[in-house]
């Protein structure tokens, strides 16, 4: 009989770094999933031409 | 490469390393400013400006590597707009003016209709309107947890309040906004 198990995973390989434990103590995503979920349809990101002209200017300071 | 790296080898001379930073943190510290502030030009400039003050701070010396690069700029720009609006309450020059035009990049619209674009930008719209009807203090944590991917425990050091508060204000914020929605019926009604 193939036994399967879940593979042990040591303290350090637990990946948290994208994790706020507030957030996820608070659980902000689940009871608010709706908001969230509204809000992540909107990302504004600087234009090209904006990005191209700040680094012209960082350019010209050095 | 970590942000630290990069600043070093910028200050020994590689300028471009700092031209990588910027394309690392760009649309973090652009959505937290274009977001709080409504005046599309000036939050450009605030957008500018904060990077520019990155490089003189770090050109004098004035960051020390704690691994936290992106909530450093953070401050540097949630600084910056205090100080325009201090300046603006001197001056006693607030502008009303709403800025309409729409700021956001939507996803690829390849396959949708005139129509299906159209009801999106409108959503887009009034998100960011539901967002600017929030008092400040909520306003500021909602993007800077959301928009910016900052911990609350940064926000609370960038907002100089205690984490408490600053998970209050999104928790109030939270409940605000989905009672506008619920006034103003808007929900997603695309897919």
């Amino acid at each position: 009989m193939a036994l399967n198990s879940t593979p042990f995973l040591s303290y350090h390989e637990i990946q948290v770094d994208s994790i706020d434990i507030y957030d996820d103590a608070y659980g902000f995503y689940q009871e608010f999933n709706d908001v969230m979920k509204l809000l992540e349809q909107v990302r504004p990101v600087p234009g090209k031409r904006l990005t191209k002209r700040l680094i012209e200017r960082v350019r010209q300071m050095n | 490469m970590t942000d630290y790296e990069l600043i070093e080898k910028f200050v020994k001379g590689e300028q471009s390393c700092f031209e990588t930073l910027i394309q690392r943190h760009k649309n973090k510290v652009f959505a937290y400013i274009s977001l709080y502030i409504r005046d599309q030009a000036l939050a450009e400039d605030l957008f500018q400006d904060t990077f520019l003050k990155v490089i003189q701070s770090v050109k004098s010396g004035k960051y020390y590597d704690n691994g936290k690069f992106i909530s450093w700029v953070m401050r540097i720009a949630h600084n910056l707009i205090i100080d325009h609006f201090r300046r603006v309450k001197q001056l006693n020059t607030v502008s009303n003016d709403d800025y309409e035009s729409d700021l956001f990049n939507s996803r690829k619209l390849a396959d949708a209709n005139i129509e299906d674009h159209l009801i999106k930008r409108q959503i887009q719209k009034d998100i960011r309107k539901l967002i600017s009807e929030l008092p400040d203090d909520q306003r500021e944590v909602v993007i800077l947890r959301h928009y910016s991917g900052l911990s609350f425990k940064e926000i609370a050091d960038i907002t100089d309040v205690s984490i408490n508060t600053a998970l209050g204000r999104m928790r109030y914020a939270l409940i605000n906004m989905r009672k506008m929605m619920e006034e103003k019926k808007i929900s997603l009604t695309f897919n």
